[in-house]
């Protein structure tokens, strides 16, 4: 897609799942910094599915195009989600709960770029 | 050593992560089948529809888990149990002969595809419900 986009959004998504993992092991409960956190990821997810879906919608050809659009909708959706069940019982385990949805976007993101690396674009 | 005690929530404090875990993978699990199903499911019917019965699995194990009625914690203990099985027999079936499944199923390989999570999840799963549960 565009490659120093995804490097960022991978570095922060190991950013984001540490930081939730940090504050397990600190016993904080998840509050403001975790919405702050969640909320700058989120906001680059947003840019890279934008214009990845704009470059896609505007005439790059994909072998698997759909699949291709529905990984690019789970990384945005899983964040807010994972930000809503983990501030639901404010524990020290929502934490944790945020760093499992952080890598389960990175997982997605990785797949986006495979899926647009086969498009040889 | 311990007393009795009624069944705690299994949807409170660590089992939050733990089902955190399992709605991700139900979400893609059944996508990828949803995928597959829909584009070429001719090419390998079975494992598309195994990924398919693998996704519902995900999907009724994170129901279970979350749920806090005696019907949520059963459908839990049979959505994991099966879980368990599906991924050791499928799992067995892929090493033994690549043949008839393409290596796209979650738990083809014992979950090879996804760093063996599907492997160890159904474990933490059936401790956790065991831990959870009603001590006599």
């Amino acid at each position: 897609m565009i490659d120093a986009l995804e490097l960022v959004v991978l570095v922060a998504a190991a950013a984001v799942a540490l930081f939730g993992v940090v504050t397990t092991m600190l016993n904080r409960p998840p509050g403001r910094p975790h919405r702050l956190v969640v909320g700058v990821f989120e906001a680059l997810l947003v840019v890279q599915a934008v214009i990845a879906a704009a470059r896609v919608f505007g005439g790059v050809q994909l072998p698997e195009q759909s699949t291709f659009l529905i990984y690019l909708l789970v990384s945005v959706c899983v964040m807010p989600i994972g930000l809503q069940f983990a501030t639901a019982e404010p524990t020290r385990w929502g934490g944790t709960v945020i760093a499992v949805a952080a890598i389960g976007t990175g997982v997605a993101v990785w797949r986006l770029e495979g899926l647009w690396a086969a498009g040889g674009v | 050593m311990s007393e009795p005690r009624a069944p705690r929530a299994t949807s409170s404090g660590a089992g939050r992560v733990l089902i955190a875990v399992y709605a991700i993978f139900a979400l893609s699990a059944t996508a990828r089948a949803g995928v597959q199903i829909a584009t070429r499911f001719s090419e390998a019917p079975v494992a598309y529809l195994l990924s398919g019965l693998a996704g519902v699995v995900y999907i009724l194990a994170t129901i279970g888990l979350a749920g806090s009625t005696p019907g949520h914690r059963r459908l839990a203990w049979g959505a994991v149990g099966f879980e368990l099985a599906g991924v050791l027999i499928v799992g067995l079936v892929t090493v033994l002969d690549t043949g008839d499944f393409p290596d796209d199923t979650v738990w083809s390989v014992f979950g090879r595809g996804y760093g063996f999570i599907p492997l160890i999840l159904p474990f933490v799963g059936l401790w956790w419900l065991r831990r959870t549960g009603a001590r006599r």
